[in-house]
C-alpha cells in the first residue's frame, strides 16, 4: 500500500456548495486528524478593526443556537477530542483530532460551530480581555517585539504583515462589538472557500456522507476575492532598537520585504536557497559559523514568511548585548558571501536530500498528512503534488537556486531591529 | 546468544544486549516508512552538585561536537549528517536523564544507530569546543532568564528543595557553567556514558531481527562500565512549614506558582495525581479554568504532577489578568484545593479526566516519536512498564483516591508559594 500514489489513495469530493473534502484512510491507529481552511483571515478585517477576523474565529466555539460554550466543551473534552479554529493572515485554520469512533460527533460539532454561532456578548468580552492580556504578555517578549518593529519598518500600514503594535491593536480590539463579529462572519464564512482534509481510521464514503449531512446544505458567504497589492523592496539599510528592561538576552531580527509568494514559480528554489543559508541552527551556514564555531548564540535561523501573501525574509538571532555588533556583522558577511558565490554543489545535494527526507518524516502521522493535504489544496498545487514533490525538488539546479537567492535575499537594504536591554 | 529477551508486553519487547548490559526496547509499527531511535542515559542534573551544576546539559551539547568518525573536519558533522536525511533529531537533558533521538526515513535507521553508538564512548569533548559551546549554553540560559515564568518556576523548585539536587535548574547556575573545566565534563562522560547505564528504544517501520542485528553490530563492541554507576543518595527532608517568596522585576503580568511535594514516579499515588492534575486544569471545563479564567481573574492556569525518580512537586501556575491581585487569585486556587479535600469529585469529572489521559495516549501512537518519547520518559524515572501500565492504573482511580491524595499532599506545611510581581516603571 505505501507504494501506491497519494493521488490514488486520497478520495476527493467536491460538494454542490463548493466545499472541498479530501479523505485518506490510514487504519494504523484508531484516530482521525482533521485539517482545513476557510478564507476568513486577518486580510479581510477592516482597517479600523484589526483583529476582527481573529475575534470572529475565536467566537465560533463560544456558543451556538443549540448549545452553550460549556455544553460543547463538555462533550468534546469528555471524549478527549480536540477541535479548534485559529485565524491567520489570510485564512482561518480548522484543526481537530479524535478517536475514530467519535468522528460523527466531531463533524457535527464542527458544522454547528460554523453554521450557528451566536456571538454571546459576555463571551465576546472575555475573549477580548484574553486577547488583550496575551498582547501585553508579548510586550515582554524580545523576539515578538523585534519582529513587530521590523514589520512596521518594511511594510506600509495596512499590509497583511504589518503589525500595528500593542497600543493600537488593543484600541481596535476594544471597539469590536458582537455585531461586528456577526457581520464579519456573515460576509466571509461560507462553504465555497472551505477545504477539509481528514486522515485516519475512517471510510471515505462514510466521511462524505457525514459531511454531506452536516454541511451539505450550508451555503454561507461566497468565497471572497483576494486582491493583493505588490509590495516593494526597501531602498536602504536601517537599524532600529526596541529598548526593554531586565532582559539578559537580546533578539536581533534582520529582514526586508521578500516579494515571494507560495504561488511564485521559483518558490521551491527560494526555499532551498534559504535552507542552506539558515534553516537549521545546527547545520546551516549561519549556524555553523555563529553558533557552532563562534559560540555567540543558542539560536540563529532564517526564512521566508510566505504563503498566499509575500511576507518578509528574516534572519533571527538571539545574543547577549555585548555580542550584538559581532553577531550582526558576521551574519551579513555570511549572507553576502553566499550571494556572491551561490550554493555549493554538495550543499545543493544535501539540501535536496534533507527536504525530501523531511517531507517523508512529516507524513508519518495523521496530523502531518492531513496538514499537507489541506495545504496543497489551499495553494492549488494540484492533485498530484504530494507524489510530485520529491521530483520537483530533485530537478532544481544550482542556477535556479542562485537566481532565486539573488532575487529574494537582499542584505544591502535589510532592516536590523534589536530588542532587549542594551 | 547476543540478546536475551526479557519480556514482551503491550506490543513492546525488551531485550538485554549480553555483551554490555544495554537495555533495548523495540516496538515495530509499520504505518509509515519512518523509524525513531532514542537513547536514554540515566544521568541528569540530579547527579550534579555545586561547582558542576549544568555539567550534564553542557556535556549533552558537547556530544554534537564530533567523534573521530563523525566530525566537521571530514564533512560528517553530526547535525549535518542527520539534517541531510531529513531527520527530526536533537537531545535534551532534565533532572533524571539525558536523551538523544532521531526520527528519520526507516532505510536510514542504521545511520542513527551507528551515530548513537559511536558518540556513546568516542566523543572528542575537546577544551576548544567546550569554550565556544559554553557561550552557546550561556545564551540559552539568558533566553530562559528573559521569561518571568521560567525564573519563577526555577525559584519555586530551588526553595522547595533545600538538600536534594532538584534544587538547582538543569541548565545549571551561571558561574558553574562559566567556570566548569573540560576535565569535569570528561569525568561525567566517563562515569555515566556506558551501555549499562542506557536504554536504546526503536519504534516504527523495521523488522525486529534486523534492528537487533544493527544494535548488536554497533553497540555490541562497547564494553560495560569498568566501575558500577554511582548512586545518588541525597534525600530531601520533610518540609516543615510553608515557604513563600516574592520576585520583582520588569514585566507585564503577575504570576503565581504553588508547589507541593509529592512522591516518586513508582509510588502508587502517581496515577491518582495525574488524574487530579487533569481535573484541575485540562480544558475549558476543568476546575481551575472555571474558577480563574472564566471568572476573568486570570489569563491562564495549569497544574502538573511531575513524575521523577525521587519525590518531585505538584505545581499550579497562574498568569494573572492585569487588574487582579495576587492575594485574590491565590485564595481562589487554595479554595479549589480545599474543595478537593472536603468533597468527592463527581463521576462525570473523574471519567472525563481519565478519558483525556487515555485518548492522549492513543493519539501519541500516531507518531513513532510520540511512542519513543513516552517510553523514554518512563525509562528515565522508573521502567517502561510504567507507561504500558498507566492506562490500567488510571482506570482504577476512584473519587475516594482523589480525596485521600488531596488531603495527604496539599497541606500548608508542604507548600511553597512564589509570586512574580511586575515592577512598576519608575524611570
Amino acid at each position: 500500500m505505501p507504494n501506491q500514489s497519494f493521488a490514488s489513495r486520497i478520495q476527493r469530493y467536491k460538494l454542490a456548495n463548493g466545499l472541498t473534502l479530501l479523505v485518506l484512510e490510514n487504519h494504523a491507529n484508531p484516530t482521525v486528524s482533521l485539517s482545513g481552511f476557510l478564507s476568513a483571515g486577518e486580510f479581510f478585517s477592516p482597517a479600523d478593526k484589526d483583529s476582527l477576523a481573529s475575534v470572529t474565529a475565536g467566537m465560533l466555539n463560544k456558543g451556538t443556537a443549540r448549545r452553550s460554550k460549556l455544553e460543547i466543551a463538555e462533550e468534546l473534552e469528555s471524549s478527549g477530542a480536540r477541535l479548534g479554529f485559529s485565524s491567520n493572515n489570510f485564512t482561518v485554520s480548522i484543526n481537530g483530532q479524535s478517536l475514530s469512533r467519535d468522528l460523527p460527533m466531531i463533524l457535527s460539532t464542527l458544522a454547528e460551530e460554523l453554521r450557528e454561532p451566536v456571538f454571546p456578548e459576555l463571551e465576546l468580552e472575555k475573549l477580548k480581555q484574553r486577547f488583550i492580556a496575551a498582547i501585553k504578555e508579548d510586550l515582554d517578549d524580545t523576539r515578538s517585539r523585534a519582529y513587530e518593529r521590523l514589520t512596521q519598518v518594511v511594510f506600509p500600514a495596512g499590509n497583511p504583515f504589518y503589525q500595528p503594535g500593542a497600543e493600537r491593536t488593543i484600541g481596535y480590539l476594544e471597539t469590536i462589538t458582537a455585531a461586528d463579529a456577526r457581520g464579519f462572519y456573515e460576509k466571509y464564512y461560507g462553504a465555497g472557500s472551505m477545504i477539509l482534509a481528514l486522515v485516519g481510521d475512517v471510510e471515505p464514503e462514510a466521511v462524505r456522507a457525514l459531511v454531506e449531512q452536516h454541511l451539505g446544505d450550508w451555503t454561507g458567504a461566497p468565497a471572497p476575492e483576494i486582491n493583493l497589492e505588490e509590495t516593494s523592496l526597501q531602498t536602504e539599510a536601517k537599524r532600529e532598537t526596541v529598548p526593554m528592561k531586565d532582559k539578559a538576552n537580546c533578539d536581533v531580527m534582520i529582514g526586508h520585504a521578500s516579494r515571494l509568494r507560495r504561488s511564485n514559480p521559483d518558490y521551491l528554489a527560494a526555499v532551498i536557497a534559504n535552507n542552506a543559508l539558515g534553516q537549521s541552527t545546527l547545520s546551516s551556514r549561519l549556524g555553523l559559523k555563529i553558533r557552532d564555531e563562534m559560540g555567540l548564540t543558542y539560536g540563529i535561523s532564517s526564512g521566508f514568511r510566505s504563503g498566499i501573501g509575500d511576507g518578509p525574509f528574516t534572519i533571527g538571532v538571539t545574543v547577549a548585548a555585548e555580542n550584538i555588533d559581532l553577531a550582526i556583522n558576521t551574519t551579513l558577511d555570511i549572507v553576502n558571501d553566499y550571494l556572491a558565490d551561490g550554493i555549493r554543489e554538495e550543499e545543493l545535494q544535501d539540501e535536496k536530500a534533507s527536504v525530501t527526507g523531511s517531507f517523508k518524516v512529516g507524513l508519518a502521522t495523521n496530523a502531518g498528512m492531513s496538514g499537507q493535504i489541506a495545504n496543497a489544496e489551499l495553494f492549488k498545487l494540484g492533485e498530484n503534488y504530494l507524489d510530485e514533490f520529491p521530483g520537483l525538488i530533485n530537478a532544481l539546479t544550482k542556477e535556479q537556486i542562485d537566481e532565486a537567492m539573488r532575487k529574494y535575499i537582499h542584505p544591502e537594504v535589510a532592516t536590523t531591529v534589536i530588542a532587549g536591554t542594551i | 546468544m547476543t540478546f536475551t529477551k526479557i519480556t514482551e508486553y503491550e506490543g513492546i519487547t525488551e531485550y538485554k544486549l549480553e555483551a554490555n548490559g544495554l537495555k533495548v526496547l523495540l516496538a515495530p509499527r509499520r504505518a509509515a516508512p519512518v523509524a525513531a531511535l532514542m537513547v536514554v542515559y540515566r544521568v541528569g542534573s540530579r547527579n550534579e552538585a555545586v561547582g558542576h551544576t549544568g555539567a550534564t546539559h553542557l556535556l549533552e551539547h558537547m556530544l554534537f561536537k564530533g567523534t573521530p568518525t563523525y566530525n566537521k573536519q571530514n564533512g560528517t558533522q553530526i547535525a549535518a549528517v542527520l539534517q541531510k536525511q531529513g531527520a527530526v533529531y536533537n537531545a535534551d537533558t532534565w533532572f533524571d536523564r539525558t536523551r538523544y533521538y532521531e526520527m528519520l526515513p526507516s532505510d536510514q535507521l542504521e545511520l542513527a544507530i551507528h551515530l548513537e553508538a559511536d558518540r556513546m564512548r568516542n566523543s572528542f569533548i575537546a577544551d576548544s569546543d567546550r569554550q565556544s559551546e559554553m557561550t552557546v549554553v550561556r545564551n540559552e540560559m539568558e533566553r530562559g532568564e528573559n521569561e518571568p515564568s521560567r525564573i519563577l518556576d526555577e525559584r519555586v523548585w530551588a526553595m522547595a528543595f533545600r538538600e536534594h539536587p532538584y534544587h538547582h535548574p538543569t541548565i545549571g547556575w551561571r558561574s558553574d557553567v562559566e567556570g566548569m573545566p573540560t576535565t569535569q565534563l570528561k569525568e561525567f562522560y566517563d562515569v555515566y556514558y556506558h551501555p549499562n547505564n542506557a536504554t536504546a528504544i526503536v519504534v516504527g517501520d523495521f523488522d525486529e531481527p534486523a534492528a537487533l542485528d544493527l544494535i548488536a553490530k554497533h553497540f555490541g563492541s562497547i564494553p560495560a562500565s569498568p566501575h558500577p554507576i554511582p548512586p545518588m543518595y541525597t534525600t530531601e527532608p520533610k518540609q516543615e512549614g510553608e515557604i513563600r517568596f516574592k520576585l520583582r522585576r520588569a514585566g507585564q503580568l503577575g504570576l503565581i506558582e504553588l508547589g507541593w511535594h509529592i512522591p516518586e514516579a513508582t509510588h502508587a499515588d502517581t496515577a491518582v495525581l495525574s488524574v487530579l492534575d487533569h481535573i484541575l486544569s485540562a480544558g475549558v471545563t476543568s476546575r481551575l479554568y472555571q474558577a480563574l479564567v472564566e471568572t476573568q481573574l486570570a489569563v491562564d492556569e495549569s497544574a502538573q504532577a511531575f513524575q521523577f525518580i525521587d519525590p518531585g512537586l505538584f505545581t499550579i501556575d497562574v498568569t494573572l489578568r492585569p487588574e487582579s491581585t495576587h492575594e485574590a487569585v491565590e485564595k481562589v486556587v487554595l479554595d479549589e484545593i480545599e474543595k478537593l479535600k472536603l468533597e468527592d469529585v463527581t463521576d462525570k469529572e473523574l471519567q472525563k479526566a481519565k478519558n483525556i489521559i487515555l485518548t492522549q495516549m492513543i493519539f501519541l501512537r500516531d507518531s513513532p516519536f510520540g511512542v519513543v518519547s513516552a517510553l523514554g520518559e518512563s525509562e528515565a524515572v522508573a521502567d517502561w512498564k510504567l507507561y504500558a501500565n498507566l492506562p490500567k492504573m488510571v482506570e482504577a482511580v476512584t473519587a475516594a483516591d482523589i480525596r485521600r491524595v488531596a488531603n495527604t499532599y496539599f497541606t500548608e506545611d508542604n507548600r511553597t508559594v512564589g509570586w512574580f510581581i511586575p515592577k512598576e516603571e519608575t524611570e
